[in-house]
């Protein structure tokens, strides 16, 4: 048989049976869309559990000096530590690529002026990563622009409140304030967050921060805190960080702080997401395979007749399973193309109505979704014909099943 | 041409056992047209198609063309049946979806005759049955008589030296019979050993030779 007519005849069968063939397509199409669908939804949610889990800072790493550690006795030699210095935080970022945002804290209590009105606040002295890391965002204005971490431009950033106090509803951007004894630009503001790990982040002025360390007269920095981009990073990220100090400051003369607990439901929240999502795939998988399955058994069973017709004119089994076959590799390919467009069409429409799903359809799942349905298409398509050209022509003539 | 010796063919249906064919012995020459009659289940039916290769006997030997069929596998089957055999059917049994032209080439297609000299032996075959002009149509835009006759154009074109024929006319008015039972004698006057089962007394006459068949057994006096 050459393949002009395995195709011709192959094609012209699909073509006659219009209605059959376009059920078919579509069996696989929903099939091969609604694992696509489940799938991306099944992923989506577990993505954004993950995010939610960032947004408390699940993949923030906190470093503070001095080591915790109890030991007999009262302190040996007090003043052994050595302070956190601008240079060790740049050093991360520099010896670390998977640091994704870095921010240095210096914080010091003092009276901010303005207008004649004064109040005291936490003054936080660090870079414009600070907005970031502690998830704030700005109402107006920029941020601390862009800078090395040793500038030390007099400009800074209100919280809500302190801005209220100070300013009222006149607008302070481009006013200066008094930080101190120095005065200050005001060049953005931000919006209302409320308190977060111990600063209440409304009641802040935010400078870059070496201003702090000099107005402290300290080198040392109140803490470091570095972010990956994922939790699960976080093990990796702490063992850098602290073979880096330890490398720059001779011991372990730091201390290194992580969301332990948070990690760990976390990571067990993203487990249980995951196997949920294994068997939502499963299901779907299976549901889409027996509605193919259901189709091709039905179409190709009905047509035992013919099949007997072509061994009469002289068809070989072999011969009889090529043309079966090469209909339901057409049906389930075409089923399978239309469904994975019709799945990531569906998972486009779910992003519009629910945009804090971020659809994204795993390459996994469209592989596994048009291998299934190939393979369902192709062992159900040709089962049937395998089986009614394994009948004696007579039989299959009358239609034998 | 054709020998059956002791050919049995049995049913099961459930638990009852068809005897269809019961050690039939049957020898057909070359060049002869053989008329097989009877009630219907006699077996007139399953005796033509043990002998079309469409079934398989139960039990006994069947020759043909000198080659021993009932013990050949499947594969050896297939080239019997496009090599030696063509088979007209009484519901024709005609592709649907295929025109005449098609259908007339269809066993051709899986012989792996080349795509343009399928075209010109399916025309030449139907030309043979005098049925050129209808060669796109569809079967269903043919008369009873004219899709038998590609039916019978579709046994031919492969050349078999045998052509069997499963009551060519049952399904048809007495004219188009007519005309079936005509064309066929005319193949048979040029050579070609056929085989036909009707039970219309008046055709059977058309044949060199009558068997009868009755509840599985040739009736005596018109044997072999």
């Amino acid at each position: 048989m050459n393949p002009r007519d395995l195709f011709g005849l192959a094609g012209g069968a699909l073509a006659a049976h219009r209605v059959r063939t376009r059920l078919t397509v579509a069996a696989v199409a929903i099939g091969v869309a609604a694992v696509l669908l489940l799938t991306s939804l099944g992923t989506s949610a577990r993505d954004y559990v993950v995010r939610q889990f960032a947004g408390i800072g699940a993949n923030l790493i906190g470093i503070v000096p001095g080591r915790v550690e109890t030991t007999g006795g009262p302190p040996l030699a007090a003043g052994t530590e050595r302070p956190l210095t601008l240079d060790d935080a740049e050093a991360l970022v520099r010896r670390i690529p998977a640091v994704t945002l870095m921010a240095p804290l210096a914080l010091a209590v003092t009276s901010v002026e303005a207008g004649g009105l004064s109040r005291a606040v936490t003054v936080v002295g660090s870079t414009p990563e600070f907005v970031p890391i502690r998830a704030l965002a700005m109402a107006a204005g920029s941020n601390l622009p862009a800078m090395d971490s040793h500038s030390t431009a007099q400009v800074c950033v209100l919280g809500a409140r302190l801005r209220r106090e100070l300013f009222g509803d006149r607008n302070p951007l481009g006013e200066a304030v008094r930080v101190a004894e120095s005065r200050f630009r005001v060049i953005g503001l931000l919006a209302p967050k409320g308190m977060s790990l111990g600063v209440d982040l409304d009641e802040m002025v935010l400078v870059p921060v070496a201003n702090v360390l000099r107005l402290t007269n300290r080198p040392g920095l109140f803490r470091i805190a570095v972010q990956c981009r994922s939790f699960e990073d976080v093990p990796a990220l702490e063992a850098d960080v602290r073979r880096v100090l330890a490398d720059r400051h001779g011991e372990e003369d730091f201390t290194v702080l992580t969301q332990q607990a948070v990690m760990a439901s976390l990571a067990r929240i993203v487990g249980l997401l995951t196997a949920a999502l294994a068997a939502i795939a499963a299901i779907s998988l299976g549901v889409a395979g027996i509605g193919v399955m259901n189709v091709m058994l039905v179409a190709v069973a009905e047509r035992t007749p013919e099949v007997g017709l072509m061994k009469a004119v002289g068809a070989s089994r072999g011969q009889v399973l090529a043309l079966f076959l090469t209909e339901a590799a057409a049906l389930s390919l075409g089923g399978g193309v239309a469904g994975v467009v019709l799945g990531l069409a569906g998972a486009q429409a779910v992003e519009v109505f629910v945009p804090a799903l971020r659809m994204a359809s795993p390459v996994w799942a469209i592989e596994a979704a048009l291998g299934v349905s190939l393979l369902v298409g192709l062992v159900f398509g040709a089962l049937p014909a395998v089986r009614a050209a394994r009948l004696m022509p007579v039989e299959a003539l009358r239609g034998r099943r | 041409m054709i020998r059956l010796e002791r050919v049995s063919r049995e049913y099961r249906t459930g638990a009852h056992v068809v005897h269809a064919l019961r050690e039939v012995d049957v020898a057909v020459e070359r060049g002869e047209f053989v008329m097989l009659m009877g009630p219907s289940g006699s077996g007139k039916s399953t005796l033509l198609n043990v002998i079309g290769c469409l079934d398989r006997p139960t039990s006994g030997l069947y020759r043909l063309d000198g080659e021993e069929v009932t013990a050949l596998p499947e594969p050896s089957l297939v080239r019997i049946r496009r090599e030696k055999l063509g088979f007209v059917f009484q519901t024709f049994h005609l592709v649907p979806r295929l025109t005449a032209l098609r259908n007339v080439e269809l066993p051709m297609v899986f012989a792996g005759v080349p795509a343009r000299e399928q075209r010109d032996r399916a025309r030449r075959a139907l030309d043979a049955v005098g049925l050129s002009p209808r060669a796109t149509h569809r079967p269903d835009e043919l008369s009873g008589g004219e899709r038998q006759r590609v039916a019978i154009a579709r046994a031919l074109v492969m050349d078999p030296p045998v052509l069997l024929a499963d009551e060519p006319t049952g399904n048809l008015d007495s004219v188009s019979g007519g005309e079936i039972v005509k064309l066929l004698g005319d193949l048979n006057r040029r050579g070609r050993t056929i085989v036909m089962v009707t039970h219309d007394e008046g055709i059977a006459r058309v044949g060199h030779r009558r068997v009868r068949l009755r509840d599985g057994r040739i009736e005596p006096g018109e044997g072999p």
